[in-house]
């Protein structure tokens, strides 16, 4: 069956004809233009497909479209050009081939919005469900560490 | 106007910005699936579902009725168009992109569907039926080895090696290679010895799970081929699809992306052959993209069987070591024969050992193919040569730091394949681990649930020789500078590398050089992005384009002033003359010179290595390897002897560059591949029930995550300038995964006691291991 | 074949559609059938989406405890002060699942309906007592969570019913809980062998202590989540209780072999789970003394 929904990409209001079937990041990535969020392993697994929805993160390979009609979706590439999680994840040099980061990135978002001071174990058991395979998860706790303490200052 | 930046001039040593990192970070860099291409078609593949089994009948009747199908494709309808072209590899022309008359290993490409949406192509193709003959299948390699049921009827080198020439149609047997190396008396040897260990030693196969998914997309345009794919080789890949299709190779396109990572997995025939033969012959714009399931069965790394032993005199020098080596190679050779013998060469160590026996080989087996992966078949042999120099010590009741560091190779030395060392310091690399774990400090042992304990190993690889690297250099008015190179940055940095390379030799500042995304239609030749070559090889290249464009720029500046050459100097300020004090902006000499803004001033260089091939008789070389890698790894870890789990509390990595270009890209590529060798050291394989993988999704298949880091990690830079290598450089992808398996385990030998010679050291392995006592 | 994917808007349109369809699903969260779709192995004719039916997802303290509709997140209930406050255990083992992208997602219901035997709330479902509400054809029948899983991937539920609610009855506050997660491989992995424990007694006045219950709720070790309580004597040590748990769950034990551990290491782990959940739980109810604390949670 054929839907219309509405989504609200990074501000942008899009109404979107969609089979009950198609996955929001075919969606995103085929008729909105995001391409920030990837599939890596289509099961939820890695994190590469991270979007948030409402402030939510989701596999958007997992999401059927239909489910998120009115939602507000936040992909990396839409956030803020002063965004304190992106800087503190370029200041930290937080990236190697930079496939997965944008999932790592908004993951540190929902964190921080839920905890904005959160420790070692925190961190990790809110970005254990995202993989990256260069191995830069030092750099990445480091960065989100910096990013909480840049969002404190700015509070 | 003028923008030179002042800080030019040095820009090797330091730390600059990773190329494109913002972009990264906000995900806006464009990987190849992300790159907009015309539109095309989409392709799912049939594939099969015996590891061995001729196919006697294919019905596609129910497929090509399906909705939305363009065409359906066996390898049958691709034979009658290409015949034995469609075989491709880069040892051996053996592979098919769809399978002709046989299937090797479960999951092959029997047939592939054209369709105007992935959703259709999918339907279809599980609407293709195939008959199967079943044929024995061979599981293992040793039983491969001995033969009897044999993967492919005769072998089949490919044009590329020389070498592998006298192979040519030999029958019956498995072993598509085999590589001695004797030196010596290994035999009499140990009869003479004090001390004496043997073992066999296993490492499973694992996939290197790049997390960007392979993708290929091909179109025909006029009498040419256009592709954009995810590889690490485009220059190779350009010749194989020239080959394959029988084209000039100024008809074939092939442009690259940046990669999300690869590690090996990206290179040679992967999706291109497939998605070049449907485009071309089926005159249609296709689009191959693998999903993480199909991903695994494209190529593995190889599982490695070692039998073999090492022993002392009673001073405590080695003075003999053997290894017989099997490489398990899947279905198809790929690049395994290299594998075998660059890997069997260095297979007792980086030690200096008088006699050596070394046999290594490469098998088909009825499994996927395994190819090349970070390391090159070196960490399955490290497996083996440091277990046992370290059993070695403890036979001897020595510290094995102390035991290793006696008798590791120093510049200079001659190894026993019969080439020399040079910026290989190994003894610096194990004293920087072992000094940063503390080594000789106190070590809290534990005697309740948990017990400690601490190892250490080191490694030796060479660098794949002979490559060729090619650079061209485009000045441009302002200052900037584009570099045409087509090394592909898959996340090892090499974008920024090269940069700082032209950099330093032209005194630019950070971001004015630009890397150009490797396209064979524009950038030069570059034999392949792998085995940590890239900053020596072609490093080297733009350094002696950059060297050129200075010389012209010096020249054009003489004549500016009216001076002599000799009196012209490139500084970061622009370019001096000593006699006249002048000083002269690039912009603006260029601008004088061409008269006019935006114009281009270009140099190119080539580098390329040679080698002298192996003695048939003893496997020996004077110059095998253009330069050596040397690396070490410390470990200290706690055991839970209640579930067998390992904690690494502080893992210390060290690898001798050369010279590091950039420290801090250098130090993420050295945590990086610790971080890789300790999922395989703890829990990461493949595992196959006949033939068939049991945990090839991403919800079974074992990753480290962010959770399974230790609780500290050092990375060690040590500098022994190569004295070819661009500023001393070497490369460093690959170091610190090679000794890090042994690593682990060594210190679990000094935690507990117990010395294990199988990967990966599982909970259950290293539990029921502390139940009876021994591995 | 694709399923049909209905939308129905009420739960009796809900229940219609999985009596007549050939062979329907729920479709919760969503988060189980599209990684099953995905393997090609989701084999149902059609799909009944149930999150436009109103009045299945929230939280809701009762009089006994809570009440969580069936399309409330995983995420929801981890993270909920209520359930923090009334139900803590509940809460702090539906923040053990997956991760928190599959916990924003995956619902309360369908976990449960999941039936998988290694997950882990079902763990503190078990020993908190809770019960499974499912509303049929018939109407609405409540199954206790310890009859709810029959089977390997099997469950009470019957043909055109659905998972609507989930009752917890109020963690006593005097009682101590624990949970233990054990994976072999990663550390992020299913787990080998899970373990709640809630220990719980009747209070007496001045800190003397009367015979406590041991209930354990065990994930991964066996076909289905399991469940066994013993009653533990008067005055008996912590390593006594942690002996007694053990010995009470070598019945339950009969874990299915994988790629994660054969029977026999999962066996061996999911006596350290118990173990370590039973000790957690100790240390919760009993101070260093031996005595029970005093109340932890306000109302």
């Amino acid at each position: 069956m054929t839907t219309t929904i509405e989504l609200n990409v990074n501000g942008v209001r899009h109404r979107l004809p969609v089979e009950d079937d198609d996955l929001l990041l075919d969606v995103l990535r085929t008729r909105t233009g995001v391409t920030s969020a990837r599939e890596g392993c289509g099961v939820g697994a890695c994190g590469a497909c991270t979007v948030l929805a409402d402030g939510r993160s989701v596999s958007a390979c997992l999401a059927r479209a239909v489910r998120y009609d009115g939602a507000e979706i936040t992909t990396a590439d839409g956030l803020p050009e002063d965004d304190p999680v992106v800087d503190a994840f370029v200041a930290r040099r937080a990236m190697q081939c930079g496939y997965c980061i944008p999932g790592f990135v908004l993951m540190s978002h929902e964190l921080l919005a839920e905890n904005p001071d959160p420790g070692p174990a925190e961190i990790a058991g809110h970005l254990e469900g995202n993989i990256c395979r260069c191995g830069t998860y030092q750099e990445i706790v480091a960065a989100v560490r910096d990013a909480a303490a840049l969002m404190g200052e700015n509070a | 106007m003028t923008v030179d930046s002042p800080v030019g001039g040095v820009a090797v040593g330091e730390r600059w910005a990773r190329a494109g990192a913002r972009a990264k970070v906000r995900g806006e860099l464009r990987y190849a699936a992300d790159e907009p291409v015309r539109p095309c078609h989409d392709v799912a593949v049939h594939r099969g579902t015996r590891p061995h089994a001729r196919i006697a009948a294919i019905d596609v009747s129910r497929a090509a009725a399906t909705d939305g199908v363009i065409a359906v494709v066996t390898g049958a309808d691709l034979y009658a168009e290409l015949g034995d072209r469609i075989y491709t590899g880069p040892a051996f022309a053996d592979q098919p992109c769809l399978a002709v008359d046989k299937v090797r290993y479960v999951g092959e490409p029997v047939a592939a569907v054209i369709a105007r949406s992935p959703g259709a192509a999918r339907r279809a193709a599980e609407e293709i039926a195939v008959t199967y003959d079943d044929l024995p299948p061979v599981h293992d390699v040793d039983a491969a080895v001995e033969g009897g049921a044999y993967v492919h009827d005769e072998l089949r080198p490919s044009a590329v090696f020389g070498d592998l020439k006298h192979l040519r149609g030999r029958r019956d047997t498995n072993v598509n290679y085999e590589y001695v190396l004797r030196t010596g008396d290994a035999e009499g040897a140990t009869a003479a010895a004090a001390h004496t260990v043997r073992g066999d030693f296993w490492c499973p196969p694992t996939h290197h799970v790049p997390i960007e998914l392979p993708y290929t997309a091909a179109w025909p345009e006029g009498d040419r081929i256009e592709v954009l794919s995810a590889t690490q080789t485009p220059s190779y890949v350009r010749q194989s699809l020239a080959d394959l299709l029988d084209l000039p190779l100024n008809r074939i396109r092939v442009r690259c992306a940046p990669l999300g990572g690869s590690f090996g997995a990206k290179m040679y025939d992967r999706l291109e052959p497939l998605a070049a033969a449907l485009a071309w012959t089926y005159r249609v714009p296709v689009r191959v993209a693998a999903t993480r399931e199909e991903a695994f069965l494209l190529t593995t790394r190889h599982g490695a069987a070692v039998t073999g032993s090492m022993a002392a005199d009673a001073d405590g020098m080695l003075i003999t070591a053997d290894a017989d080596v099997r490489y398990d190679t899947g279905a198809y050779a790929d690049v395994g024969p290299r594998i075998t013998a660059k890997s069997g060469m260095i297979a007792t160590g980086p030690y200096a050992i008088a006699n050596v026996g070394v046999r290594s080989r490469c098998v088909y087996t009825n499994k996927p193919s395994a190819g090349p992966f970070r390391g090159f078949g070196v960490p399955q042999v490290t497996w083996a040569h440091e277990s046992l120099v370290d059993e070695l010590a403890w036979e001897r009741g020595e510290d094995p730091a102390a035991f290793r560091r006696r008798n590791l190779l120093r510049e200079g030395d001659v190894a026993a394949m019969g080439t020399a060392m040079h910026s290989a310091d190994f003894t610096a690399c194990l004293d920087a681990v072992t000094e940063a774990i503390g080594w000789t400090g106190p070590l809290e042992r534990g005697d309740g649930r948990w017990r400690r304990g601490k190892g250490v190993a080191v490694g030796i690889k060479a660098v794949l020789t002979p490559t060729i690297s090619n650079a061209t250099l485009q000045l441009n008015q302002d200052g900037s500078a584009t570099l045409l190179i087509s090394t592909v940055d898959m996340g090892q940095g090499s974008d920024t590398i090269m940069a700082q390379i032209a950099a330093e030799v032209l005194c630019l500042g950070e971001g004015r050089v630009r890397v150009v995304t490797a396209d064979t239609d524009v950038t030069p030749y570059d034999t392949i992005t792998a085995g940590s070559r890239s900053t020596y090889h072609t490093g080297n290249a733009v350094r002696l384009a950059a060297e050129k464009m200075r010389d012209r720029l010096t020249g054009l500046a003489a004549g500016h002033f009216g001076v002599a050459a000799t009196d012209v100097k490139l500084t970061p300020d622009g370019l001096v003359s000593a006699q006249t004090q002048r000083t002269v902006g690039i912009a603006d000499l260029l601008h004088a010179h061409f008269g006019a803004r935006g114009t281009t001033l270009t140099t190119e260089a080539d580098y390329s290595t040679s080698w002298t091939p192996y003695d048939k008789e003893t496997g020996r070389s004077p110059a095998v390897t253009e330069h050596w890698f040397a690396g070490a790894a410390a470990v200290r870890l706690a055991v839970d002897t209640a579930t067998g789990r390992v904690r690494v509390e502080h893992l210390a990595v060290a690898g001798d560059v050369g010279r590091a270009i950039n420290p801090a890209l250098v130090e993420q590529q050295l945590t990086g591949a610790a971080v890789m060798g300790l999922g395989h050291a703890l829990f990461d394989q493949l595992v196959f029930d006949e033939g068939q993988i049991v945990n090839g999704t991403l919800l079974d298949y074992q990753l480290p995550s962010v959770r399974d880091m230790p609780d500290r990690i050092t990375p060690i830079i040590v500098e022994s300038p190569h004295r070819t290598g661009p500023f001393g450089a070497k490369g460093v992808g690959e170091t610190a995964i090679i000794p890090l398996a042994p690593a682990v385990s060594n210190a679990l030998r000094d935690a507990i006691g117990i010395r294990f010679t199988r990967l990966p050291l599982t909970p259950e392995r290293v539990l029921t291991a502390l139940q009876k006592g021994t591995a | 074949m694709t399923p049909v994917f209905h939308r129905p808007d009420t739960l009796a349109e809900a229940g219609d559609l999985l009596t007549r369809c050939d062979h329907a699903m729920v479709y919760g969260g969503g988060t189980a059938v599209q990684i099953l779709a995905k393997q090609g192995v989701l084999f149902a004719t059609d799909l009944v989406d149930i999150a436009g039916i109103p009045g299945l997802s929230g939280i809701e303290e009762t009089g006994d405890g809570l009440r969580i509709g069936a399309m409330t997140p995983l995420r929801a209930v981890e993270t909920s002060p209520v359930v923090r406050r009334v139900a803590p255990l509940a809460a702090s083992v539906y923040g053990h699942v997956a991760n928190p992208r599959v916990r924003n997602t995956a619902s309360v219901g369908g976990n449960i309906a999941h039936g998988d035997y290694r997950l882990d709330p079902p763990t503190a479902l078990l020993v908190l007592g809770a019960t499974v509400a499912l509303t049929g054809p018939d109407g609405v029948r409540r199954v206790p969570v310890r009859a709810f899983f029959v089977g390997f991937q099997e469950t009470a539920v019957r043909p055109g019913e659905i998972v609507t609610t989930i009752e917890i009855p109020r963690q006593p506050d005097a009682a101590g809980a624990g949970f233990s997660k054990l994976s072999s491989l990663s550390a992020n992995d299913w787990p080998c062998a899970s373990a709640a424990a809630l220990l719980a007694g009747t209070s007496r006045a001045f800190g003397r202590r009367g015979p406590d219950r041991l209930r354990l709720g065990l994930g991964a070790v066996a076909p289905t989540p399991v469940f066994t309580e013993v009653e533990l004597a008067n005055d008996i040590s912590e390593d006594d209780a942690a002996e007694a748990a053990r010995a009470a769950a070598v019945p339950l034990v009969d874990p299915i072999p994988d790629v994660r551990g054969s029977a026999a290491y999962k066996t061996r782990l999911a006596f350290v789970a118990v173990d370590e959940a039973v000790r957690t739980a100790w240390k919760e109810r009993f101070d260093d003394g031996g005595l029970p604390r005093g109340r932890r949670r306000g109302r």
